[in-house]
């Protein structure tokens, strides 16, 4: 495999996604939108369907401002901006998660407006890791099946799931092993590389990309790239639409050595249990993998687990990436720099990312002055 | 007849409009507020609570309840929430937050605010059904204060209650007895409980009543009232002294109805509001409401804490599912739905929804609704642009001309959108 070919593809699909979206839906392909990580995208892979994963774009907002106002994140408004204009219709659906409270009202409102064939909603608790709330999320992980199979018209099979969860798991066990080789050999593949493999996994099926991953990671684990000494950086937040800000950390000699991000590492967490029922499974995979801030912090402390993941890649800095308007990690913001400063001496800055109004510059020269004070340290 | 005269009259007219009980509701908050605070540092339990979280377990435990949104609109209306919010900036809290939830914890970190802070909370109780943005503020609050945080989880419900959300309510109310057993020592006395909820719900009743009051014309008060006079149902309902409270708030109110007394000189429009106050401009709005002969007969807000379906052999059950079916935790249509029987029942010429920037859960879909309200009952509708409490966000000549000549060109006409 050419590594360096690979990344580029993988780079060109990031910058825009969506006219491959269109072109596998040419191929015959079914591919229903989802939008956040907790979506239980193996009953939709068993049934035929091609989750793919909507991440907003960079565009000026025609439409969607007469259904939301503008103090609400722009991944909501921009991608429903792009389904108001009919540019999404190579989708067959889109399905929702109850995250936080946009994300909520937003499935109203696309239903409402902007609608396709099978409209999917997944309620979920906010006391993930909880014993309480389990028999809870398996009963709706069964719900939303029903949905999905009342929409194609037919059963999904147990062993379908089964065999899904097999393919999303081992998914899960190659982006842990990209990781793991990276950790283990700084400047084998750099983060915007590595980010970018993993998030083309999201615009095509799942046993495809599991086969770009296991050629990577195979490829990879030949020898080591040297590459010269770069500021090792975190990058934590949700998604990241471009590939813009790891992109500029290289342009400044820095790099994202690890993430705690909505479209990287907290993806991938945790396993699907192939010996138990696939509700049960699925259920259980989401209730304890790593919690989303817009969950309640009863498996882990956010901050406990980005100082470990800190001191694990060693990271000289944390940079916070972050929709505007974005409460669930708006909140957490004082306390993670908090102690990030205090108990580790590790400095953060913050960006928000607005999409209507990116600036690709500001976001260059708020970085450059960030990684200059860490040189200079 | 003389100047003076005239304004004899004038001031006569309004003594007589005038609503008595606003007295009474003062020396009851402030009984409250003086009592919550002298617990501070006492054996006594207080805890913080979210507005749409169950609250009469604490009363039957004993254990203060304190109000950080009740407090919160009164920071608002005493124009001092900017500071609070300003302090909570300056630690770090984005201005895009809920300036309830910035303003609180600006006033845990300054003691600042009109009553020089809310006293120490020994524990917290948050429950989603207003809005997530409950949660992440109690957990930092939690993490401040280092007191223990329970969370009654309510998720969102489309449509009919299903079983299984209606089942983790009911393990969760069952939990948060225990955890109150264990945090105050005391055991659960399902006697007392029972009362206590009676209670809440015989006063919750009475509000629906007073409220329902505004049906006749002219209405005996404006919503502007009963976001004054629903502090005490929002605060203490399960006690015996807000029960007492609205039998003498509705006995004032059925007199006005039947002496005709309205809350204006002179009613013109009857408008139904959508959304949280706009807090520090009460006042502004009410002169111009009166000045328009436009009475705000309803609102979704102080309705809110109106309950219904009660069955009293199951009070945990019956509890629960009223938790998770508020306004805020439902869809869209359900919403509507709301509106439009509010709208019919009050007999509305339309409707003004604040676009409230700091409660999305709120707010969000209003767009949607305005329209869905338009097509379902023909009245016009208007969306100012506002933040309850944080005024920096607020335009007041802008708001101010849009209301106006929404009620002189729409309201006048009866042209719908
Ligand atoms: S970015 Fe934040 S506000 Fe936007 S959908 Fe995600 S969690 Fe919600
Ligand atoms: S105003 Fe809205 S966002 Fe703020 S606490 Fe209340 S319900 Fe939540």
């Amino acid at each position: 495999m050419d590594v360096q070919a690979t990344v580029e593809e993988c780079l060109e699909l990031w910058r825009n996604p969506y006219p491959q979206l269109a072109r596998l839906r040419e191929e015959g392909e079914r591919p229903v939108a989802f939008f956040c990580s907790y979506t239980p995208e193996e009953i939709l892979h068993a049934a035929g369907l091609t989750p793919v994963r909507l991440m907003g774009a960079v565009r000026t907002i025609t439409h969607a401002d007469a259904h939301l106002q503008p103090y609400c994140c722009s991944l909501a408004r921009t991608d429903l901006d792009m389904a108001l204009a009919g540019e999404l219709g190579f989708l067959e659906g889109e399905v929702f998660v109850q995250t936080c409270d946009t994300m909520m009202r937003l499935s109203d409102i696309w239903r409402r407006n902007a609608g396709l064939s099978f409209h999917g909603d997944l309620v979920l608790p906010i006391r993930m890791g909880e014993e309480i709330s389990l028999p809870f999320i398996v009963e709706e992980v069964r719900r939303f099946r029903k949905q999905v199979e009342s929409f194609i018209g037919r059963e999904i099979w147990d062993d379908a799931i089964e065999e899904s969860m097999h393919v999303y798991n081992r998914n899960r066990r190659l982006a842990e092993r990209l990781y793991g080789l990276r950790r283990e050999n700084p400047g084998i593949l750099d983060g915007l590389s590595a980010t970018a493999c993993l998030v083309a996994g999201f615009w095509m099926r799942r046993d495809k990309h599991n086969e770009l991953l296991h050629e990577l990671v195979e490829e990879l684990g030949k020898g080591r790239i040297s590459q010269e000494e770069r500021v090792p950086l975190l990058v934590s937040g949700s998604v990241c639409t471009m590939p813009d800000l790891p992109e500029l950390l290289l342009e400044l000699g820095a790099d994202m050595v690890d993430d705690d991000l909505c479209c990287g590492h907290r993806y991938f967490d945790a396993f699907a249990d192939e010996s138990v029922s696939p509700e049960e499974a699925l259920a259980k995979r989401m209730w304890e993998r790593v919690n989303c801030p817009a969950k309640h912090q009863c498996i882990e402390d956010r901050a406990e687990r980005l100082m470990r993941q800190v001191g694990d890649c060693g990271a000289k800095g944390v940079v916070f990436y972050l929709q505007s308007f974005c409460e669930p990690h708006l909140f957490d913001i004082p306390y993670l720099r908090g102690r990030l400063q205090e108990e580790l001496g590790v400095p953060s800055l913050v960006l928000e990312s607005e999409l209507q109004s990116f600036s690709r510059g500001q976001l260059r020269t708020r970085l450059q002055a960030f990684i200059e004070t860490i040189r200079g340290v | 007849m003389s100047s003076d005269g005239n304004a004899d009259a004038r001031a006569a007219d309004k003594e007589r409009r005038r609503i008595k009980s606003t007295e009474a509701m003062r020396d009851l908050m402030v009984k409250y507020y003086t009592e919550a605070k002298a617990a501070e540092g006492t054996d006594k339990h207080i805890a913080w609570i979210t507005s749409g979280a169950p609250v009469e377990p604490l009363i039957a435990f004993d254990v203060i309840p304190v109000y950080p949104e009740n407090h919160g609109a009164m920071c608002g209306a005493a124009h001092m929430n900017v500071e609070l919010c300003e302090a909570a900036e300056a630690r770090g809290f984005s201005r895009d937050l809920c300036s309830y939830a910035r303003g609180d914890i600006g006033s845990a970190l300054t003691k600042g605010g009109p009553i020089g802070g809310l006293p120490r909370p020994t524990f917290l109780i948050a429950c989603n059904n207003i809005c997530n943005t409950v949660f992440k503020w109690y957990e930092e609050l939690s993490r401040f204060f280092g007191v223990p945080l329970f969370i009654y989880d309510t998720p969102f419900v489309r449509g009919e209650l299903p079983a299984h959300i209606a089942d983790y309510s009911l393990r969760q109310m069952k939990e948060y007895i225990s955890f109150l057993e264990k945090t105050t020592n005391k055991e659960y006395d399902e006697q007392h409980f029972v009362e206590v909820a009676a209670k809440s719900l015989f006063a919750s009743g009475l509000w629906a009543e007073v409220l329902a009051c505004n049906q006749h014309r002219p209405a005996p008060m404006t919503c502007f009232d009963a976001f004054i006079m629903m502090a005490p149902i929002v605060t203490l309902r399960g006690t015996q002294e807000v029960v007492d409270f609205y039998q003498g708030l509705l006995a004032e109110m059925r007199e006005r109805v039947e002496q005709g007394i309205g809350i204006l000189p002179s009613e013109r429009y009857r408008v139904l509001w959508d959304n949280i106050p706009v807090w520090y401009e009460l006042r502004n709005l009410g002169r111009l409401f009166l000045e328009l002969e436009t009475c705000l007969v309803a609102d979704t807000y102080t309705s809110a804490w109106t309950f219904e379906d009660v069955d009293p052999s199951d009070p945990l059950g019956s509890m629960s599912k009223i938790y998770a079916e508020v306004y805020l935790n439902i869809n869209l249509e359900r919403m509507a739905d709301k509106i439009e029987s509010l709208a019919a029942r009050f007999d509305v010429d339309g409707m003004i929804m604040h676009s409230n920037r700091s409660c999305k859960p709120y707010s969000l879909g209003q767009y949607d609704l305005a329209k869905e309200f338009t097509r379902r009952t023909g009245k016009p509708t208007l969306v100012i642009e506002a933040d309850h409490t944080d005024s920096r966000w607020y335009n007041r000549a802008e708001v101010e001309t849009r209301i106006r000549d929404f009620v002189e060109n729409l309201l006048g006409g009866g042209v719908g959108l």
